[in-house]
This record gives structure tokens, sequence and C-alpha cells, in this order.
């Protein structure tokens, strides 16, 4: 290529103009989240086939549902909503040991979260071969599962920056934005929740 | 090139000395593509291996299962050997991360193109060369196929290979040409028509384009393995059950040329949405940033359907699970309705761009203010909604609930009242204009009257009788290609050489453009015009061999085909030989208005030495006194900021 690159120019660029309100990675983070609620979408559609169109009986019938512990499950992730919830606040007013605090909590829930679920593959009794709902039931509990371990990631990235001293009351996007892919986490098995286990 | 090397060194001043010896092999870059592409290799290997024997299955080595992780780990590997992932990596294991230096910026040297550059500019001209090498590669295996159709009965290729032609053409075409060169366009100009001096992400932007050689690789080298031959649609059970492994490397491809889309159409919307000059309201966008945010949208909504699909027949294919097995209770249509999902607003992800790119052109040469401008923007909305709700016209002849039939057919041909106010628009651009015929107008007057046809032969195909009578045809073949070939393709083409100066700072040589144009032009129309009438008379697509009776007129479209393959040779030709010794091009040949053209060709590494102020439309041809953004020096104030 002919580079006519000329030295007059600037060897910094510009400094962008802001024409909205809204925080540039805030916003990535949520047409990223909506791309994974499509994803997810594409799953409950294949639920949504094969237990209403197909009139798959549910669970049908030798296979049961661990729904007391899947419920226990539950309520360990939302808590852990709320530890994330806290660390963010307490960076906002300055508390750096209430971020350290609240991002290891939420990092031991969810990872509690995590191997519970394996424990529960283990032992449920079906597996992804044994008819569609066996494919259905892995597939939606197994793609959450994927998502929770991409949070799990990000959590601890997050953890260790906070123990470095990363955030400050000015600077924490790196918390507040994690922080809602976490909650995403949260909602999104919620909702599998509802759908697999309760109804 | 001596001042180019100055800029470089200025740039690098305080940046740290490039490493020697043996740390070479650490730096990001080619030297640890390599041992970095095994290693994770290794990791995948032996993970794999590890929960098969832990878990006691048999038998413990499943070369299938093998490949399938393989096609996630190597790529990952060769995208942290060169470099995508090491501000990240630095980032989450807390290190200091690096102020920017902006030495992932510009390039100075032919190198600069075949690594991790953060520049826009660079990364859009990566794209489109890219592209480019796919467009060539998928067309010779047209022109394979239409070798073998040439006479009835049996010649070149059997009948495996052939579906894997025309399979693979289709999935490169799709996937690794009209998406991503719409893409690596829009990546180029978007960022300075909205006066920005890069896209809000560059480091995603850099690792969204390297995921497509990954992804085009892997569906080229599905011929090696035995191969993906279902057809690029990947209909299951037939994909998911009677398929060698060729198409799990499909499955894979699809998932990173998907990836890929999503990142860039995240980056637009945000560059888009928080990055434009001041002055540039919604309403004073140029109308390819319009599509290109249309498009974006409809990519980041949509792809993960077809991301989804693809994982669900792989699942089928490789873990026998039962999403699409009728057996064992699985919903055998459900493939189809979430492939199509995506796939239709697919087929406006492939076109919103190119109705961009012909708004510009036919404005610029025509000299003429866009006709209908907003509507031209909110058309463009109503395609992206109404794309949502015509999916099952694919499906007419697949068994589907019934009732779905008529409200598909009729949203279906609702879709084309706004698509008709976009042809009518150009068309009363054109009107009483003073035009300029050059080869980027030619291009663009090419797409309005054969989009015009493939858009005709659309409405014929939602109406569900015609189209249970063409369904599986040629007919169809002969509609996609009008639509994807003469719309989207020749907008690409007039895209390339409506910023082909802009990109290179050269000019083309305008009589080969225009041979070029004619050439393909007529080479298009021979080649498929006639496949209409095929199709009426029944010869079936996807089928290697067809009755005598259709024996004339295949010899004509198989001449025709190769004499369109062999235009292609003109457009390489000029782009290579312009590219190296063309006259340098002024910094707006076309004397256009929008703000690509208002700095030199190429333009500086970092866009603008100070951001524009926008006091008006972007079209404003003819009328006096009218500007659309004025520089430092000659700002004036807005009334708007004076009210405020």
């Amino acid at each position: 290529m002919s580079a006519h690159a000329e030295t007059q120019h600037a060897a910094h660029p510009p400094v962008a103009h802001q024409s909205s309100r809204v925080d540039a990675r805030t916003l990535g983070m949520f047409l990223f989240i909506a791309s994974e609620v499509m994803l997810f979408g594409s799953f409950f559609t294949a639920y949504f086939f094969i237990r209403v169109v197909n009139h798959q009986p549910w669970p049908p019938h030798p296979f049961h549902l661990p729904v007391f512990v899947a419920f226990v499950n539950t309520a360990i992730l939302v808590t852990s909503s709320f530890t994330m919830h806290w660390s963010l606040q307490s960076i906002k007013r300055g508390n750096r040991v209430g971020l350290q605090a609240g991002l290891t909590l939420t990092l031991l829930m969810g990872l509690t979260f995590l191997l519970t679920q394996l424990l529960e593959y283990a032992r449920i009794g079906f597996t992804p071969h044994d008819q569609a709902f066996g494919t259905i039931f892995f597939s939606l509990t197994g793609l959450h599962g994927a998502h929770v371990l991409v949070g799990l990631t990000i959590l601890a990235a997050m953890t260790t920056r906070a123990y470095r001293g990363h955030f400050s009351p000015e600077a924490h996007n790196g918390v507040e934005i994690g922080g809602i892919y976490w909650h995403f986490v949260d909602v999104m098995w919620i909702i599998v929740f509802t759908t697999v286990y309760v109804l | 090139m001596t001042t180019a090397t100055t800029a470089h060194d200025e740039l690098h001043a305080g940046a740290a000395p490039p490493p020697h010896g043996w740390r070479r092999l650490l730096a990001p870059g080619w030297l640890r593509v390599p041992w970095m592409s095994a290693l994770f290799f290794g990791i995948g290997l032996g993970i794999t291996l590890l929960v098969r024997w832990a878990e006691g299955w048999h038998p413990i080595w499943d070369g299938q299962v093998i490949t399938t992780i393989e096609l996630v780990a190597v790529p990952f590997g060769f995208l942290a050997g060169i470099g995508g992932f090491d501000y990240w990596t630095r980032y989450a294991i807390g290190s200091p991360t690096q102020p920017e230096d902006h030495s992932g910026h510009g390039a100075y040297s032919w190198r600069d193109y075949f690594r991790i550059n953060t520049d826009h500019k660079v990364i859009g001209v990566q794209y489109v060369v890219t592209t480019i090498f796919f467009f060539v590669a998928a067309g010779l295996l047209a022109m394979i196929m239409r070798a073998e159709l040439a006479r009835p009965g049996m010649q070149f290729v059997g009948n495996q290979v052939f579906n894997e032609l025309f399979s693979v053409h289709a999935a490169l075409m799709i996937f690794l040409f009209i998406i991503p060169a719409f893409a690596g366009l829009g990546n180029y100009v978007i960022p300075l028509m909205i006066g920005a001096p890069d896209m809000a992400f560059p480091r995603l932007n850099a690792l969204s384009f390297w995921l497509l050689p990954v992804a085009g690789l892997l569906m080229l080298s599905s011929f090696f393995v035995p191969g993906f031959g279902c057809g690029w649609t990947g209909y299951a059970p037939l994909c998911s059950t009677h398929q060698e492994l060729g198409a799990v490397f499909f499955n894979m491809g699809v998932q990173w040329a998907g990836a890929s889309s999503i990142m860039t159409a995240l980056n637009f919307l945000v560059t888009i949405i928080t990055m434009r000059a001041p002055g540039m309201t919604f309403w004073r966008l140029p109308l390819l940033v319009w599509a290109n945010f249309t498009t974006s949208l409809l990519v980041v909504i949509a792809t993960p359907f077809i991301a989804g699909s693809q994982f669900m027949t792989m699942f089928d294919h490789i873990m026998h699970t039962n999403f699409f097995n009728y057996e064992a209770h699985g919903y055998v249509l459900g493939y189809q309705h979430i492939f199509w999902f995506y796939s239709h607003p697919a087929v406006y992800i492939m076109m919103l761009p190119g109705f961009g790119i012909a708004s510009e052109v036919i404005s610029t040469f025509a000299r003429k203010p866009i006709f209908g401008y907003r509507l031209m923007a909110l058309s463009l909305m109503a395609i992206l909604v109404l794309g949502f709700s015509v999916w099952a016209h694919h499906m007419f002849v697949s068994g589907m609930a019934p009732w779905l039939r008529v409200p598909m057919m009729v949203t279906s041909v609702v879709i084309a009242v706004p698509t008709g106010i976009k042809v009518f628009s150009w068309l009363a651009t054109l009107w009483e204009g003073k035009l300029n015929f050059s080869t980027p107008m030619l291009f663009a007057l090419g797409f309005v009257s054969m989009f015009v046809i493939g858009g005709l032969s659309g409405i014929y195909l939602a109406a569900v009788p015609i189209d249970i009578h063409v369904s599986d045809t040629y007919f169809v073949v002969a509609h996609i290609h009008y639509v994807l070939f003469g719309g989207s393709l020749f907008t690409i083409f007039a895209g390339i050489y409506y910023w082909f100066p802009k990109m290179t700072g050269r000019m083309y040589d305008e009589r080969l453009g225009k041979l070029h144009f004619w050439l393909t032009f007529i080479g298009f129309n021979a080649t498929f015009f006639p496949m209409h009438y095929l199709g009426i008379q029944g010869m079936p697509r996807r089928v290697s061999d067809y009755a005598p009776r259709f024996a004339d007129l295949n010899f004509f479209i198989s001449i025709a085909s190769f004499f369109l393959g062999a235009s292609t040779l003109v457009f390489l030709y000029n782009m290579i030989v312009s590219w190296a010794r063309g006259a340098p091009a002024p910094a707006n040949p076309w004397r256009a208005h929008t703000l690509e053209w208002q700095v030199s060709s190429p333009p500086p590494v970092f866009n603008f030495d100070e951001i524009p102020q926008v006091v008006g439309g972007p079209y404003e041809y003819g009328v006096p006194g009218a500007r659309h953004a004025v520089f430092n020096g000659d700002r004036v104030i807005e009334e708007e900021e004076v009210n405020v």
C-alpha cells in the first residue's frame, strides 16, 4: 500500500465527541446480553416445541427432577446477586473491604452453585440421550452453567483486581459492568428454573 | 516512504523496545501462533481424554468428539498466539494495563496487515481483501459445478462431491463473503462518516476480524475430512444423523463467523450511538450509517439463533442427543423454524448495507439530495421489524402447521412495501439528476434494476401456490442469485470502486472498471435469467444430473457462467495494478459531502486532527450554501447551541 501518512498530522487521536449519555462499555454489555438472551431464546424455542407442541410429559415416566436441591441452589445464586450489589455499593462509597468481601462471597456462592449442579448431573438418573426431555434438560441447564462459568471467570478477574487495589469510588466501571453480567446470569437462571423444574 | 517512517518512530517513542532472541516467541505474532495452537490442541485433547476416562465412557479415544473439541481449542490457540487476548489477559490477572500507546494503529508496510491491528481503516482493508479471497474460492467451486452441469449425465465429479460443492459454495459466499464484506466496508467508512477517530472497541474489532480466516478455513477444509454435503441450510435430521465429520466443520465455521459478526455489529452500534461528531444528529447520519445501524441490530438479535441451531445439530450428531430425533420425541421441524428465524433476517443483513451503499453512490453521482431521506431511514427500520415475521415462507412445503402459511404469505408480501419505498426513492433521486456514469454509479444502477427483478420473483415465491410449484427448483436458484448477486454483490462492487481511492490513495482504472461492469452485467443475466424458465419447467436444484430436455439451456448457462467467472479477472487485475501503480487520488474525487471525503486519501492515522462540527444534512448537493460539516477554523455556531 502506498502510505501517504504525512508527518504534520497528530501522533495522538483527537478526543472523540461523546454523543450519548450512556457509557460505551455499559452499552456494549447490554447489547451483548441482548444477544445472549436470544441464544437462550433459541433453546427455549426447542423446549417449547418438545414440551408444548409435541405434548411430552414433563418429566416423562421413570424420571424425577430434584426440585428441592435446585430450589436451594436458586436461593444461593439469588443471594450472590445481592452480595454483588453490595460490593458495587461499597466501592462507590470508598469501602474497599466491602468490595473485596462482596466479590469473594459472590465468587464462592457462584462456585457452590456450579458444583451443586455438577453433582446433580451425576446423580440425576438420566442422560442427554434419554428422550428429547433429557436433551432439553441438559442443554438448558448446561447452557446456563456455561454462562455461570463465564461469569465466574469475570468475577475472578474482578476479585483479583479488587485485592490489588485497582478500583476506586471514581473508577469502578469494571465492577459495574461485570456485575451487570452476573445479574443477567442470575435472572436467566430464575427463568430456566421456573420453566424446567417448576412448571 | 521516509516521512511515513518518521511518523512511525514518533508513535513508538516511549514504547518498549521490540524483543530479541527467544523472547520473540513470547511476543504476540506469527512466531507465537504455532506453539500456542499446539499448546491449546494439547489442552483440548488432555481434557477430553481425562473426562472420558473419569466418566468411564467407551471408547476413550473417539475421533469425532476429539475433532469437535479441537475445532474450538485450536482456533482459540491461534487467536491467543496472534495476540487477540493479550490486553484482556493482562487485565484479568490484575497486571497493570499499559496505557494505549497506539502502536497497534496504522499500517506502514504490508506486514502491518498481517498482525493484530487496532486501526479500523487497516481492519477494513483486511476484511475486504480476505472476503475477496473467499469470494474467488467460492466462485471457483461454482465453476466446477457448472462444468458438471454443462451436459446431462455424470462427467467430472460424483454425487457426494457435487453436494459438497454447492454446500460450501453457498456457505462461503454468505458467511465469508457477503456479510463480512459489508462489515469490512462499514468498518472502514463508518467512523470516518460520523466523525470519530476510531471504533468504540478497537481491540474487539481486531479480534472479530481474525475470527474470519478461522471460519473460512474450517469450511474449506470440510472437503478434506469426509465432506459436508447437506446444503448450506444444514437441515436436520439430514445434517445431524446421516452426515460425515464435514458437517461439524460447517457447524463450527458458522459459530466462528457468527461470533465475528455479532462482535462487529455490537461495535458498530456502540460507535454510532456514542461517538458521533457534535451536530451529527440521527437525522443527519449518512444512509450508509443508518443501514449499518439497522443491520447491526438485526445481527445482534438474530445471529444467536443460528448459533443455537448449529449447536443443536452438532450435539445431535456428535453426542447423539434428541433435539430433532423423531423416535425420541424430538421435534424434527424445530430446526427449520430456529434456522430460518435467523436466516430470513440474514437476507436483510446481506442486503441493507447494500441499500446504504446504493444511496451514497446514487445521490453523489446524480448530484441531487436523496429523495425522502427520513422515509429511507424509516423504511430500513420497517424492514428490520417485518424481517422477523416472515421466516416460515421458506417452509411452505415442509409440512409445518397449515395455519401458519397465510399469515407468513401476507407479511412476506407486506415487506415489499418498505423495499419498494427505497427503490422509488432511488428512482426519484435519479430523476432530472446530472448523472455521471462512473463505475460505482454503473454498479449502483445495475443493482437497482437487477434487485427489482429479484424482488419481483420474491413476491411470486411469497405466494403459497407458486411457491409450492417451484419449491426446490432452479426458479429459487435464479431468485436468490438475482437478490444476492444482482443485489448484494453489485453494491459491494459499487462500494469497493467508490471507496477505492479513499482506501488506497490511488485511483482505479476507469476503463477497466466499466469493462468489468458490462462483462459482469451481461454474464450475470445470461447465467441466471434462463434459470427462471428451467425452474418453472421443473428442473430440481441441488442435483448433479438432469433430464436431457434441459440440456441445451444448461449448456448455454454453463458457457455464460464461465464468461461471468472470467469477468472477475478484470476486477482483480484492476484492483491489484491500480493499488500498486494507480494515479494518486485526490481527497475528494467524487465531490461528495460526507465526512470521509473531507480528509486526505488515505486518511491520516487518527482520521481527523480535530473532530469536525456537523452543520447540515449529508446529501445537500446542488443546494446553494449548504454544508455538511465545518472544520476547525471555519467553525460556525449552530442555532441550537445558541438557544441552549
